[in-house]
């Protein structure tokens, strides 16, 4: 259909996963209200939990996980070289995600405590954009199938999509929520990067970062906030590692 | 205005009837916070059994009611001929707020100022603010508020009925013909000279009883002259920019225009959303040039704006001392601190006795 | 159990509590009090530079093209269906009735899809809002108007202005700088400007590339070689803050009286109507008491350079 005169075409969309849950992808076949639109906006070229058909000649690479073994890289480049553009979704492909905590052990430890003792290539899990160049990120976990189908009605359109600069709080005051804070609980929705309509605070759990780091955040009067709410330094690294999200901010930190 | 009295238990009736007749709003004990005190919200009520009448203060404002945190202004639909048509609705249900303090029909007030007396007033907010019927009550404030630094402690239009407690009735200030029509159905009884001694005693009392206040005097001059001054800096090292502040503040009116495209491409949707001059990206223009690049740049603009006025404001001071952004703050920045922490830097300033840092 | 007696109802229930001070809707405007616009057709698409492009739109309606009249230095809000607004200085004559013409740099969100559009393509446009500069008050006077790079695009209509009433102006001088010459912007108008509307036209670059025949420097090295007779000269100055914070200070130096200069500021407007506090400059909004401010309300402006 014509708008403004060019023509928006369907985009060749290719997913593919990487060290995941494949929740993410999962995800974008759920909330049926919207999928039959959804679906109408791309040609599949390659997506294991839509289609069986499998093509390399998508424009839009979505790529979903960690990488975490030398195989994936070589994958992972070889989809790079083929996309015009490659999103990374999810919180594993943008910040290594809940894999990353292995990273924390001696890898040998990690393979014998799981595989018990079987030989498992395996490497520190890492985000997709320390391997190949990313052209726009949607974290989450699992991401909102909302923002994903925001980013591909902007590429139809050929626009440029954005994710929220401020953090969750926003949100989840715009939801009339009561602060966990409030309630005694340590959440990190003052300093992760909004968008997910602060889903978990308004289910009363606390937030937990899987968005990763809004823009330009505090996070000196945060670590303060937690320190006054009495969470030790210990404590509070176990939060913000949990997605990996923060490691820039706790690099920055620590050293 | 009309003057009536009513027995707490004919009120307790009234209340009843009209909240089950309409679609109603009021105070509720939604939570406890960690210390066991109780939390409050405007929530929608079925019935006076589910009012907490004797509540202290809500945790947000009831500005949303008049502005939602985000409000479609148009819609384009886009047809095969790439042609389109833009679609604008303005409409609101008839509501019912019950219970708002002296403070939010103030900022209310100060709403309509800002929304219908400029140059272009806001159909949209017009449509909610004409149908929204509007009950207050007057309380005894929190140790925290400073609704009289602000000449807010009291209030006297902005409202359709306003109800005074004066110990086993309620004085009521009848200032709509609407209210007037519903409450002829009960029992009322005009003031008689002891029911207006009895309000001037609750008046005085609620008058005593401020433990905060706050000198606002010739602020606008401060905050001209302490433009630059390190102090800005300092709050704003602590301040988070979350946005809290600005939600659950009952002035803050500051948006953001959106556009999204429908997901089946056959139309667009414009709409603003509530934003918060805290945020990171307020005063940001197209090309990335930030005009607030730091914390304390946007946090001294909301000051600026709440206690210096805009011009298109007549210059009057928004902010109407409810103190919700101060007990809400994570990071313990509230109006008190950082305005007595103003007039501190200047006065030391003057008398040279104890230079402040950073002030060579 | 509902009653019914106590039901509120459907419309207007509330024009007490505020009804001493009833808003005006007719104050201003009475097409532009909502957030409808003008349907425009872009006619014609112009490319000035790489990032620069004139689009040229006409009202679709006549009854609406008739009503669409504005003064130099007003600004409108454009809707790019489906990607938003931007706030666009119009660059087109006052006097030219049939189309509007805006100069615009592709730098966000809604001029990216701007760039995308074809001509024949329907837009929408509100406004025109904010203030102008005051041209009859220059009657009489000399004219000085400077640009830096895209600060060009306002000063094209007080421009056209001056052209059709060339008589009432004494002397007009124009001076023009940019970064490099593929900056400067309708450049194929210059010698239009000088022999038509008998403006001195003056061009400098900071960065000249081998065909750069002209000056060489900063644009306040241009006010260096003109003569200036501050006591009846008015000034209009636009460009960059930095730029306009020197040219202003430098013409403060010598004796141009403040209120004597317009400048017009630049932020992002997102409703235009003096709601969203987005364009606030310390306390004042750049829609409704700006873009044009003279020199005098922008030094009074914190936060404004």
């Amino acid at each position: 259909m014509k708008h403004l005169g060019f023509e928006r075409s369907k985009v060749r969309v290719g997913s593919f996963d990487f060290t995941c849950c494949e929740g993410c992808q999962l995800q974008l076949a759920n909330k049926e209200s919207t999928l039959p639109e959804f679906l109408a906006l791309v040609d599949i070229r390659n997506f294991r939990e839509i289609s069986s058909e499998r093509h390399d000649d998508y424009d839009i690479a979505l790529v979903e996980g960690s990488i975490t073994r030398s195989d994936e890289v070589e994958r992972l480049r070889k989809i790079r070289a083929t996309a015009k553009v490659l999103v990374a979704y999810g919180t594993c492909a943008c910040f290594g995600g809940v894999n990353s905590l292995k990273n924390r052990l001696p890898q040998e430890e990690v393979v014998r405590e799981v595989y018990d003792g079987k030989k498992v290539e395996t490497m520190p899990s890492t985000r997709i954009a320390d391997i190949v160049k990313v052209d726009f990120s949607i974290p989450g976990c699992p991401v909102s199938k909302e923002e994903v189908e925001r980013v591909v009605v902007s590429l139809v359109n050929r626009s440029l999509p954005t994710l929220p600069r401020y953090p969750v709080c926003v949100e989840c005051k715009q939801r009339l929520n009561t602060c966990l804070f409030d309630l005694g609980e340590v959440c990190l929705g003052p300093i992760t990067r909004a968008g997910c309509d602060a889903v978990c605070p308004s289910g009363k759990s606390a937030c937990l970062g899987c968005r990763g780091p809004a823009d330009d955040l505090n996070f000196r009067s945060f670590t303060d906030l937690v320190r006054d709410n009495g969470l030790s330094t210990e404590e509070m690294l176990e939060k913000l590692r949990f997605y990996n999200g923060f490691a820039d901010q706790l690099g920055h930190e620590e050293s | 205005m009309i003057y009536k009295v009513i027995s707490k238990s004919e009120f307790t009736a009234f209340i009843d009837a009209i909240v089950k007749a309409n679609n109603a709003y009021g105070p509720r004990r939604v939570d406890s916070d960690r210390n066991g005190e109780p939390i409050y919200k405007f929530m929608p009520v079925a019935s006076a059994d589910e009012i907490a009448f004797d509540y202290t203060a809500t945790h947000f404002s009831a500005k949303q009611f008049f502005l939602p945190f985000r409000e479609e202004l148009s819609h384009f639909s886009f047809d095969e001929q790439d042609n389109w048509e833009q679609h604008i609705r303005y409409e609101a249900p008839p509501t019912l707020l019950f219970g708002l303090r002296p403070c939010d029909i103030s900022a209310v007030n100060i709403l309509d100022d800002v929304m219908l007396r400029g140059p272009y007033p806001s159909p949209y907010y017009l449509a909610r603010r004409r149908n929204t019927f509007i009950i207050g009550m007057d309380h005894l404030p929190l140790p925290d508020c400073f609704c009289k630094s602000m000449n807010r402690h009291t209030v006297s239009h902005g409202f359709n009925l306003f109800c005074s407690d004066i110990g086993d009735s309620y004085y009521l200030s009848i200032n709509s013909s609407k209210a007037f029509t519903f409450l002829k159905e009960f029992e009322l009884r005009n003031p008689t000279p002891e029911d207006d001694c009895l309000l001037i005693e609750r008046r005085k009392l609620i008058k005593q009883s401020f433990l905060t206040n706050i000198e606002v005097t010739g602020l606008p001059l401060f905050l001209d002259i302490e433009f630059d001054s390190p102090i800005w800096e300092k709050w704003g090292d602590k301040c988070l920019n979350c946005g809290t502040c600005a939600m659950v503040c009952p002035t803050c009116y500051c948006y953001s225009v959106e556009e999204n495209f429908d997901i089946d491409l056959k139309g667009s949707s414009r709409h603003n959303r509530l934003y918060s001059c805290n945020l990171v990206d307020f005063a940001e223009v197209a090309g990335g040039h930030n005009f607030r690049p730091r914390n304390g740049d946007r946090l001294k603009y909301r000051y600026y704006h709440h206690y210096r006025g805009f011009s298109a404001n007549d210059n009057q001071q928004i902010c109407v001392g409810c103190n919700r952004c101060g007990r809400a703050c994570l990071a313990g920045i509230n109006p008190k601190d950082v305005i007595n922490d103003l007039r501190l830097e200047r006065e030391t300033c003057k008398t040279g006795d104890s230079p402040s840092p950073n002030r060579t | 159990m509902q009653d019914g007696r106590f039901t509120l109802p459907e419309q207007d229930l509330n024009r007490e509590p505020f009804a001493h001070r009833p808003p005006d809707f007719r104050q201003k405007s009475e097409v532009m009090i909502t957030d409808r616009g003008y349907k425009c057709r872009i006619t014609n698409i112009v490319p000035l530079s790489v990032h620069e492009r004139l689009f040229q739109l006409r009202i679709v309606d006549p009854a609406e093209r008739e009503l669409f009249r504005f003064r130099p230095g007003q600004f409108l809000m454009l809707e790019v269906p489906g990607y938003g607004e931007a706030p666009i200085s119009i660059s087109s004559s006052t006097s030219n009735r049939e189309f509007i013409e805006l100069c615009i740099r592709q730098a966000g969100h809604v001029t990216s899809a701007l760039f995308e559009a074809q001509p024949g393509a329907l837009v929408s446009i509100r406004g025109p809002f904010g203030t102008s500069f005051p041209m009859e008050s220059m009657q009489g006077g000399d004219v000085l108007l400077v640009a830096g790079g895209l600060g060009i695009a306002p000063l094209r209509a007080p421009l056209y202005w001056i052209n059709d009433h060339r008589d009432h102006y004494r002397d007009v001088r124009f001076l023009y700088g940019a970064k490099q010459p593929s900056e400067l912007l309708f450049t194929y108008q210059f010698d239009e400007w000088k022999t038509v509307s008998h403006i001195d036209l003056h061009a400098i670059v900071e960065r000249p590339d081998e065909n750069w025949k002209g000056r060489t420097g900063m644009i306040t090295a241009l006010l260096d070689d003109i003569a200036i007779d501050p006591e009846n000269t008015w000034a209009i100055v636009c460009g960059p803050p930095l730029m306009f914070k020197f040219a202003c200070s430098h013409l403060d130096g010598i004796g141009i009286p403040m209120n004597r200069m317009f400048v017009s500021l630049e932020r992002r407007m997102h409703c235009g109507m003096g709601k969203c506090c987005r364009c606030m400059v310390g306390s004042t909004f750049t829609c409704l008491d700006g873009p044009v401010f003279d020199y005098w309300s922008v030094i009074n402006l914190k936060e404004a350079i």
